[in-house]
C-alpha cells in the first residue's frame, strides 16, 4: 500500500450517460486538493445482470478484478456510482466470507486475489474529507435560496448488512453536507423509495409510475431540487421526465443534481464548470443564486 | 457407622440387566456397610417396611438406596427414614435405573457399573452428618406493586382472605391502562364500567392500605420476612384533606401535558387524572408549576376550600415488613418513532397509537368520545389501522407478539363505524390472531358488520398528500401494491414492560428478559411463581396479556400468596452453606458471587470480621464454596470431603 | 472397573442435566457405559481442583455439565462455572494431561438425546487416549489426603 491518494473507479455510466457526474465530481475532488488516481484497466462492474448470470462466481469475478487491481497501490477506492459501488462491495464481501468463491477467483486471476481495499461511495469519501462546518465556511450560505431533498434509492443503502453504510429505512448520511451548503433540507418521505431501476427495458409502466410519484412527492413536498448519487436514479428521474409526464398526464418539473454538482456549487465552482447544462430538467440558477457575490 | 444398602430390582425394570443380588453382596464387602439385600420394589408400601424393619432390626444410621432417580423418589425415602428413626439425610439413592440398567443391554457390564455407583453412594454417605430443617416465622403482611386491574385483582382477592394487604402505584390513581381504555373485546362491554367499581371497593377495604404517588426504593429479607423501603412523593396536596373538588385544576394557569390521556389534550400542573380516579385526589407536578419555575403563583393553595394545598410537602420514606410481594407493575406502549422513520417518525400528527384513539373513543375521555383529527379537529372518514408496529417484526429487533393488537383492532373498528356511521376502515395486517373464547367471531363481526377492510400485508410508507395521508402497502393476498388516503391512521404499537420494569426486578432479584418483562419461575409448572421465594408475578409485567388474562393470574398469584401466608412459620432447607468462622479471613468473595445476597458481614467478639450464612436466604447452590479462597465454606449434604470420598471409591 | 478399560466421571447438576441424563434413561437411549454421574446442586458448586483431584485419582476423562447459559436454577451459578471451567480447561496441557479428556457442556432437561450423544461422543473421544498417565507417575498416589486439591479442601471439613 503506497499512495495516500484514492483509486477511483468511474465505472461505465460516469464515462457514458452521466459524464457530468465524472466531471463534477474531479472538479470537487481537485477543489479539495486531494488526488485521485483512475484504476488502471478497469472494467465493467457487472451491473445488474452480472449477478444473475447462471455462473455464480460472474457477479463477483467482474468487480473483484477492479478491487484486486487497486489494491496493489491503493488503500481505498472511490466510486460515486452508487451501482459500482454496491457491486464493489458485494464482491468484497463474498470474498471475505466464502472461502470457495476466493480460491475460484484467485484461480481465474492466477494470483492470490487482493480484496480488502475500502471500497467508499462518494458520500462516504466526501464527508471524509470536508467537515460540514468547513464546507458551511466555504459555501457561505450560498445556496440559501432553495429547497432540497436528498434521493438515496436503494442501491447506496441496500442490503444494509453488506453495505455497512446507512440506515436503508431512514438513511441520513447525505444530510448534514447538504444542510451545510445553506439550503433548506425538509424531511422528504420518498427519500428511499425506488425510482424502478432498470425496469425502463421490460415494464416502462412500472418505471414510469415509480418515479412519477417520487417527482410528485418531491414537488409536493415544496422541493426546487433532488439531490442523488446514482446515476441510474438520475436517469429515471431526470432523463425520463418528460416521458413520465407524459405518460401520466402532468406537467411536473423538478431539477435532479448530482451529489457531487450540488457540493461543487456550495464551494463556489462555477454551473457550467459543474455541467449542470447537461441536466435535462434545469434549475433555475439566477433564482439559486440570486444575491450571491 | 451402620450402612444399609438396598438394591431395588423395580420390578423387571432394574433386575433384567442388573443382578442385584450380585450388586448387594457386592456392597456388602463395603466399608462399614452392616446390611444388604435386594428388595422388589421398594417405593411400595412392603418395600419400605422392609427398609425399616431392617433399620431397626440392624441399628442402620445410614442407608443407601440403589433404585431409580433421586428426582422422582429421594423425598419418598426420605420420609420412609423419618419413620424408621433415622435423619433423613442420612440417606443417599442411588440412580441404577435411568442412569444403568435402562440404558445398557448386558447384564455383566451393567451389574459391574451399578456395583460403582452403590460403592460411590456408600462413599458420600459416610461423610454425611445428620441435618436438621430450621423454621422461620412468617409476616402475615402482603405487598402489592402496581395499581392497574392484576393488582386490583390480586389485592382485593388477598385482602378478602382476611390477610391486611399494601397496594404500592406510582401514579396517582390506581386503574392502569384499562382505565384508559373505552369499550373491551370481545364483548364490548365498558372499561370502567366493570373497573371503576372494584378501584372504589380496594379504596374502602378494611384490608388494603392503598399508597398512591409511592415507589419501591429498596427490598432486603426473604421469603415471609420482607423489608421493603416505600418512598411517597411529595405532591403538594393533603390527601387526608383533598375532597376532589378540582377547583385547583381549573384556575391553576399552568399547563401540562395529559399522561393518561396519552397526551390527546393537555391538562394542568395541579390536576386529577380522571374523573373517577381513586382516590380523587389532586396531585401537584412541580415541572409544569409556574410557581416552582418562575416563583410566582400560589393561586392552588388560594382558591382550595379544604386548605389542602402545602408546598411545603415533603416526600415519606416508610418501611414495611412483608411476608410475600406481588409484582404487577403491567406494560407501556413502544415508543415506535424512532424505528419506524418510514410512517413518518412522529412528524403527521394525524398519525396516532391506539391508546390515543382509545381515549378519542372514550365518552369521558378529552374530546367527549367524538373522533378527531388531532391536526385540524375534523372527524375522520377514512381510517386506517395498521397491526404489529413494533411487533413480530426482526427488522428493528423486536420478535414478539403484543399479543392483543389484532384484537383491539377489531374492537377499535367496530367503535368506529359505531361513533362515524359513514366511516371506512381499513386493517393492514399480518395475522389475525383470534385465538381465545367468542374472540374469532368477533374480529369476523368487525368484517362482516363494521365493514371493515382487512388487508394482508405491511405498510411500507406513509406520507402527506393534500391535507390526507397516503398509506402505501401491499395485499400479499391479492399480489397488489395498494395505497389508501386516509384521514387518520392508527397504529397498533408494540408492547413493552412498564418503565424501570428491569430495575425494580433488579431490586427484588427476579430475573427479566431484553423488554423488561418479568420472568416467571417455570412457563408451564410454575408461572406466576419468580425463581426467588415469596414473589409471584400477576398481569402484564411478566408478557403481554389482555384483561382476563391478567385477571386470571392475578387470581392465582393470590392463591399462591394466599397458601404460603396461611402458614405462621416456614421450614427452610437445611442443605445449605456454612462458613468455618474460626478459618474465615474476611474476604467476602463469598459475598460477591452469591445470587441470593445470603451471606452476611458479622464481628466477633474478637473483633475480627467474618462471613456469615442467612440461613433463610441460602437456597444451597454453592457457589459460594467454590470462591473461598480458604476452602472453609462448605455446603452441607455436598461438602468437599463426600464429593471427593464418591468420586474417588470408583478410581482407586 | 476392569483394568485396561478407561473411567470417567461426570459431574451434573441436580436440575438440568441430570435430570437430562434421566430423560435419556427414561427414552431407553443406549450409551457407553464408562461414565459415573456425580449429582451437584449447581455446575457453580464444581470446584476445579475437584477436577483436577478426579483426574490424580485416576479418572481418564472427566465431563462438567449445566444448565444453559440463562436458564441457571440459581439464575448465575452457570455463569461462574463458565468462567472457571473454561480457565481450567486451558490448563489441562500445562497439567500433562490432554485438553479433550476435560469437557464442559450446557444440557437441558428435555435434551436426553442430547445426553446420549453428549455422553457417546465423549467416551469414543477418550476410549483412543486410553488411560491417562499422568507425567510423574507417583502424582497418583494413594492417600488422597495428600494431594494438592484436598490439601487446600479437606481440612476445612475436618471440624
Ligand atoms: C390500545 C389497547 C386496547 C386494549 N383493549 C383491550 C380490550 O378491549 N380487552 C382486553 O381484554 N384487553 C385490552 N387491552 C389490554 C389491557 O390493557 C391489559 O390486559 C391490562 O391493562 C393489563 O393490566 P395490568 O394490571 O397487568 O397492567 P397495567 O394496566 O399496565 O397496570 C400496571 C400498573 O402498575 C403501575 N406501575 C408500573 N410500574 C410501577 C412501579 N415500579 N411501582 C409502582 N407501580 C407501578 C402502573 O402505573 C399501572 O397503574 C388493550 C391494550 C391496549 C394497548
Ligand atoms: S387540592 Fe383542594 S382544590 Fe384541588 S381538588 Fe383537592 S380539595 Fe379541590
Ligand atoms: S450456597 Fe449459594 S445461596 Fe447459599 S450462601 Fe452460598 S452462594 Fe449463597
Amino acid at each position: 500500500m503506497v499512495s495516500t491518494a484514492y483509486s477511483y473507479y468511474p465505472g461505465c455510466s460516469l464515462t457514458s450517460s452521466a459524464t457530468e457526474y465524472d466531471i463534477s465530481f474531479r472538479k470537487v475532488v481537485e477543489a479539495l486538493g486531494i488526488q485521485l488516481d483512475e484504476l488502471e484497466d478497469w472494467n465493467c462492474c457487472g451491473a445488474s445482470p452480472a449477478p444473475h448470470h447462471k455462473a455464480e462466481t460472474l457477479g463477483v469475478l467482474l468487480p473483484g478484478r477492479n478491487l484486486h487491481i487497486a489494491g496493489a497501490s491503493h488503500d481505498a477506492i472511490v466510486a460515486p456510482c452508487a451501482g459500482c459501488y454496491n457491486r464493489l462491495k458485494y464482491a468484497q464481501y463474498k470474498l471475505a466470507g466464502d472461502q470457495d468463491i476466493r480460491e475460484q477467483t484467485s484461480e481465474v486471476f492466477q494470483a492470490e486475489v487482493r480484496y480488502q481495499t475500502e471500497v467508499l461511495n462518494i458520500v462516504q469519501m466526501l464527508n471524509r474529507e470536508i467537515t460540514p462546518e468547513a464546507l458551511r465556511e466555504r459555501s457561505q450560505g450560498r445556496l440559501a435560496n432553495i429547497r432540497i431533498g436528498a434521493y438515496y434509492g436503494c442501491l447506496l443503502t441496500r442490503p444494509a448488512d453488506i453495505l455497512g453504510f446507512d440506515s436503508p429505512r431512514d438513511p441520513r448520511k447525505m444530510r448534514p453536507l447538504m444542510e451545510a451548503t445553506g439550503a433548506e433540507v425538509p424531511h422528504f418521505p420518498f427519500k428511499t423509495e425506488c425510482c424502478g431501476s432498470y425496469m425502463g427495458l421490460a415494464r416502462k409502466d412500472i418505471l414510469l409510475k415509480a418515479s412519477h410519484r417520487i417527482i410528485e412527492v418531491a414537488v409536493s413536498t415544496g422541493l426546487d431540487a433532488l439531490v442523488t448519487a446514482c446515476p441510474l436514479c438520475h436517469q429515471n428521474l431526470d432523463l425520463r421526465q418528460e416521458q413520465i409526464n407524459k405518460a401520466m398526464g402532468t406537467s411536473l418539473r423538478m431539477p435532479v443534481l448530482y451529489f457531487s454538482q450540488l457540493i461543487g456549487l456550495a464551494m463556489g465552482i462555477s454551473p457550467e464548470e459543474l455541467e449542470l447544462d447537461a441536466l435535462v430538467v434545469q434549475p433555475d440558477m439566477d433564482r439559486w443564486l440570486k444575491g450571491v457575490a | 457407622m451402620r450402612i444399609g444398602v438396598f438394591v431395588c430390582q423395580c420390578g423387571t425394570n432394574i433386575a433384567a440387566t442388573v443382578s442385584t443380588e450380585r450388586v448387594a453382596s457386592a456392597a456388602m464387602a463395603l466399608r462399614d456397610v452392616v446390611h444388604a439385600e435386594s428388595i422388589q420394589y421398594t417405593c411400595s408400601d412392603p418395600g419400605q417396611r422392609t427398609v425399616i424393619a431392617a433399620a431397626h432390626k440392624y441399628a442402620l444410621d445410614r442407608v443407601v438406596i440403589a433404585a431409580c432417580s433421586p428426582r422422582m423418589h429421594e423425598t419418598t425415602f426420605q420420609r420412609t427414614m423419618a419413620q424408621a428413626g433415622i435423619n433423613p439425610f442420612m440417606m443417599e439413592m442411588v440412580n441404577i435405573r435411568e442412569h444403568c440398567s435402562w440404558i445398557h443391554s448386558d447384564m455383566e457390564v451393567a451389574t459391574e457399573k451399578a456395583i460403582d455407583l452403590v460403592s460411590m453412594g456408600v462413599a458420600k454417605v459416610r461423610g454425611q452428618t445428620p441435618l436438621f430443617s430450621s423454621h422461620v416465622p412468617v409476616v402475615s403482611e402482603v405487598l402489592i406493586i402496581g395499581g392497574g386491574v392484576a393488582g386490583i385483582q390480586a389485592a382485593l382477592d388477598i385482602a378478602d382472605a382476611g390477610m391486611p394487604v399494601t397496594l404500592v402505584e406510582r401514579g396517582p390513581t390506581i386503574g392502569g391502562n384499562m382505565a384508559r381504555l373505552d369499550k373491551t373485546f370481545p364483548t364490548l362491554d365498558c372499561s370502567s364500567c366493570i373497573l371503576t367499581p372494584r378501584m372504589v371497593e380496594v379504596k374502602h377495604h378494611e384490608n388494603i392500605r392503598l399508597m398512591v404517588n409511592s415507589e419501591v426504593e429498596q427490598v432486603r429479607g426473604y421469603i415471609g420476612n420482607f423489608e421493603v423501603d416505600i418512598r411517597k412523593k411529595a405532591t403538594c396536596v393533603d390527601e387526608e384533606k383533598c375532597t376532589g373538588c378540582q377547583i385547583c385544576e381549573q384556575k391553576c394557569p399552568s399547563e401540562a401535558p395529559d399522561e393518561f390521556n396519552a397526551g390527546v389534550g393537555e391538562t394542568k400542573a395541579i390536576s386529577i387524572a380522571f374523573p373517577q380516579a381513586v382516590p380523587l385526589v389532586a396531585s401537584l407536578r412541580k415541572e409544569y408549576c409556574r410557581l416552582y419555575i418562575k416563583g410566582k403563583c400560589g393561586i392552588c393553595k388560594k382558591v382550595c376550600p379544604a386548605d389542602a394545598v402545602d408546598y411545603e410537602q415533603e416526600d415519606e420514606l416508610h418501611t414495611e415488613k412483608f411476608g410475600a410481594i406481588v409484582v404487577a407493575t403491567g406494560y407501556e406502549l413502544f415508543d415506535w418513532r424512532q424505528a419506524y422513520p418510514h410512517y413518518g417518525g412522529g412528524l403527521y400528527p394525524d398519525v396516532i397509537t391506539s391508546i390515543q384513539y382509545e381515549r378519542m373513543l372514550s365518552a369521558s375521555g378529552p374530546t367527549g368520545g367524538h373522533i378527531q383529527r388531532p391536526s385540524d379537529g375534523a372527524e375522520p372518514k377514512e381510517i386506517v389501522f395498521l397491526s404489529c408496529v413494533g411487533s413480530r417484526d426482526e427488522s428493528i429487533g423486536r420478535p414478539l407478539c403484543c399479543k392483543v393488537g389484532c384484537m383491539y383492532i377489531a374492537k377499535q373498528a367496530i367503535l368506529t363505524r359505531e361513533h362515524i356511521p359513514d366511516s371506512r376502515t381499513y386493517v393492514f395486517y399480518m395475522d389475525v390472531r383470534a385465538g381465545g373464547k367468542g374472540y374469532d367471531e368477533f374480529y369476523r363481526r368487525a368484517q362482516k358488520e363494521a365493514g371493515a377492510v382487512y388487508l394482508r400485508g405491511r405498510v411500507g410508507k406513509i406520507y402527506p398528500r393534500g391535507g390526507k395521508l397516503v398509506v402505501m402497502g401491499a395485499d400479499t393476498l391479492v399480489g397488489e401494491n395498494v395505497e389508501v388516503e386516509a384521514d387518520l391512521v392508527v397504529l397498533a404499537t408494540g408492547i413493552d414492560a412498564a418503565a424501570g420494569a428491569g430495575s425494580l426486578a433488579q431490586r427484588l432479584n427476579i430475573p427479566y428478559d431484553q423488554y423488561g418483562f418479568l420472568s416467571e419461575s417455570h412457563p408451564k409448572l410454575r408461572p406466576v411463581e419468580t425463581t426467588t421465594g415469596g414473589i409471584f408475578l400477576a398481569g402484564a409485567c411478566q408478557g403481554p396479556k389482555d384483561i382476563p388474562e391478567t385477571v386470571a393470574q392475578a387470581s392465582a398469584a393470590a392463591a399462591k400468596v394466599i397458601v404460603l401466608l396461611s402458614h405462621d412459620e416456614l421450614e427452610t432447607s437445611p442443605m445449605i452453606a456454612e462458613v468455618n468462622h474460626m478459618r474465615c479471613i474476611g474476604c467476602f468473595k463469598c459475598r460477591e458471587v452469591c445470587p441470593y445476597h445470603a451471606i452476611e458481614e458479622q464481628g466477633l467478639r474478637d473483633g475480627r470480621r467474618v462471613a456469615v450464612v442467612i440461613e433463610s436466604l441460602c437456597q444451597g447452590c454453592g457457589l459460594c464454596t467454590v470462591a473461598c479462597p480458604p476452602s472453609v465454606i462448605s455446603l452441607r449434604g455436598y461438602t468437599d470431603n463426600q464429593l471427593i470420598e464418591e468420586v474417588t471409591a470408583v478410581l482407586r | 472397573m476392569s483394568g485396561g478399560d478407561i473411567k470417567l466421571v461426570g459431574f451434573l447438576c441436580n436440575w438440568c442435566s441430570y435430570a437430562g441424563a434421566d430423560m435419556a434413561g427414561t427414552s431407553r437411549m443406549a450409551q457407553p457405559a464408562e461414565m459415573r454421574i456425580v449429582r451437584l446442586p449447581c455446575t457453580g458448586r464444581v470446584n476445579p481442583l475437584l477436577v483436577l483431584k478426579a483426574f490424580q485419582e485416576g479418572a481418564d476423562g472427566v465431563l462438567v455439565s449445566g444448565c444453559h447459559p440463562g436458564d441457571c436454577h440459581y439464575n448465575e451459578g452457570n455463569y461462574y462455572a463458565h468462567r472457571r471451567l473454561e480457565l481450567l480447561s486451558r490448563m489441562m496441557a500445562v497439567y500433562g494431561i490432554e485438553p479433550e479428556r476435560f469437557r464442559y457442556t450446557w444440557i437441558s432437561a428435555s435434551e436426553g438425546a442430547r445426553w446420549a450423544e453428549t455422553v457417546t461422543g465423549f467416551t469414543e473421544t477418550i476410549r483412543p487416549l486410553g488411560r491417562l498417565n499422568l507425567a510423574g507417575g507417583g502424582a497418583r498416589d494413594d492417600d488422597h489426603h495428600q494431594g494438592p486439591a484436598a490439601g487446600s479442601a479437606s481440612p476445612a471439613e475436618k471440624r
